[in-house]
């Protein structure tokens, strides 16, 4: 990006922060709801770096990061491992669409957050329930893509494919999959982005560690200053998983690097 | 190096490569039987360039098809060498008239994807490709992707392909149509050098008479909507044709006169 266009893209959140700084210096907003900036900061900093006597907070986020990072990736990998294949049979197969597409359909109408109750039931307190919760709500978008992109592959492809002597199966790895992959990298994305919103409710329940935890525990003791930080940290590193979550694909993929 | 000349004369006695006999086709729209083919009986000679034309919706690009086996025929026989056609392969190499490239590989290796899985060597595999990356004229684009790649220079891609696994027969489906006049010459020129080179076998569908009395030794007309055979003309100029001379002239007028009764 060129400078200009860095400045253009960094301008709306510049002017956020200039808001918020101008809300605590004037006293618009207490502390109590919104704590300044350089509170923020050194809470911030506190959580990250801290050692463990500096308060209740301090120096555990790395801990909370690879418990959160765990689920979420356990829950994405599961979404994947199922929705990928399941969207590619549903959108080549008529048989496999018509036995599938109504019961995904309906699962997906319920919103996410009706499942809470019931993956306490059957799972308790704890990772499952997490996982359970991130899988579910990352396999729709996941599934929807990699359907729609197996369905758009012109049959001339197919065509090609035959008349150089592919076989269907080897066709499915040779043409399908890297013809759909800008739809499965769509899929996989807002996946990954929805995989980290239900992580903070599955985080909600009463788990002990994780960056959704921080912020609940945080609530209850009123420290409005580790929820922001909590609530900045997730956006960075759901980012950070977004362009990893890229980049590596890329690296593996021809199909991933070259289209679009 | 075979001489330039060679047309009827010279086919006439090869074997019969595509022995087509009573084919019929018809399509099932909205419950009703919309017949493409009729009992249509052609038969290709090893070495022959032989062109479709026919109006748009005379079912030349259905014959084509069902040729290289994309499509079951209603009734009546097609065979290469003998055998029933039954599914595509790569004996029958098809360029299709729309871009059929895959987007995510460079033209060396879409021209290398015939190749995927018939196990060889790395090596001798790359020099089969160099050698046809020269045959088309690419050899310095090997590395593009098709994004980059001009229509004409898609088409000779296209053409590398299917050549690359010495097709016993190259099926074309007015391959130049889209193509400015100037790069439709240059390929019509490639592909009669190829004609000479490798003595390879084509059945060509145009709606161009032009680029049929060109390119072709015999040229098929097709009924504008009975699905037959209209008539046929040999094209007995010797190569290269000069669109200016007086019986290639003629040619043309026959044919146009077939196509418009």
């Amino acid at each position: 990006m060129a400078g200009k266009e860095v400045l253009q893209s960094l301008l709306l959140p510049l002017a956020a922060l200039s808001l918020w700084f101008g809300l605590s210096a004037s006293g618009l907003a207490p502390g109590y709801l919104l704590p300044s900036p350089a509170t923020v900061f050194d809470s911030g900093l506190n959580y990250i770096f801290g050692s463990p006597g500096d308060g209740p907070y301090a120096g555990r986020f790395a801990g909370d990061l690879a418990a959160s990072l765990v689920r979420v990736l356990l829950g994405f990998a599961i979404a994947a491992g199922l929705g990928i294949p399941l969207g590619i049979c549903s959108g080549r197969l008529a048989l496999v669409n018509r036995l599938v597409a109504s019961s995904v359909a309906g699962l997906r109408a319920v919103p996410g957050i009706c499942w809470l109750p019931l993956a306490l039931i059957w799972f308790g307190i704890g990772i499952k329930t997490t996982v359970f919760l991130v899988a579910l709500a990352a396999f729709f978008p996941i599934y929807q893509n990699a359907l729609t992109g197996a369905r758009l592959v012109a049959p001339i492809y197919y065509q090609a494919g035959a008349m150089l002597g592919v076989s269907r199966l080897r066709g499915v790895f040779a043409i399908l999959l890297p013809m759909a992959m800008p739809n499965i990298i769509t899929g996989l994305r807002l996946g990954m982005g929805i995989a980290w919103a239900y992580l903070v409710l599955g985080e909600l329940t009463g788990v002990p560690d994780g960056l959704g935890a921080v912020i609940i525990d945080a609530r209850m003791l009123g420290q409005t200053d580790i929820i922001l930080v909590g609530i900045i940290l997730i956006a960075v590193i759901g980012r950070v998983c977004d362009r990893l979550l890229v980049a590596g694909l890329r690296l593996l993929f021809k199909s991933a690097r070259r289209q679009r | 190096m075979i001489p330039a000349t060679h047309g009827e004369l010279e086919t006439a006695g090869r074997p019969v490569i595509l022995e087509i006999t009573g084919l019929s086709h018809h399509f099932v729209h909205d419950g009703a039987v919309v017949p493409v083919l009729r009992e249509l009986t052609l038969t290709v000679r090893e070495g022959e360039l032989v062109c479709l034309i026919g109006r748009s919706g005379c079912g030349k690009s259905t014959l084509l098809k069902i040729v290289a086996g994309f499509l079951a025929p209603t009734a009546g026989r097609c065979r290469l060498d003998g055998r029933p056609i039954q599914r595509p392969g790569p004996d029958r190499g098809v360029v299709f008239q729309e871009d059929a490239l895959f987007p995510w590989l460079t033209v060396r290796e879409n021209i290398g994807f015939g190749l995927t899985g018939q196990h060889w060597p790395r090596q001798q595999r790359q020099r089969e490709v160099d050698r046809i990356l020269d045959l088309v004229g690419l050899q310095d684009c090997g590395d593009y992707l098709p994004q980059a790649l001009s229509g004409g220079m898609k088409q000779r891609v296209a053409l590398a392909r299917v050549l690359i696994r010495f097709p016993r027969l190259l099926l074309m489906d007015e391959p130049f149509g889209a193509l400015d006049a100037q790069a439709r010459e240059e390929m019509q020129e490639l592909l009669l050098d190829l004609v000479r080179r490798r003595r390879q076998t084509i059945l060509f569908v145009t709606h161009d008479v032009q680029e049929a009395v060109v390119i072709a030794d015999r040229v098929v007309v097709l009924e504008r909507n009975g699905g037959r055979i209209r008539e046929e003309l040999t094209i007995d100029l010797a190569r290269p044709r000069d669109r200016g001379d007086g019986r290639f002239q003629a040619c043309c007028s026959r044919l146009r006169q077939w196509l418009r009764t």
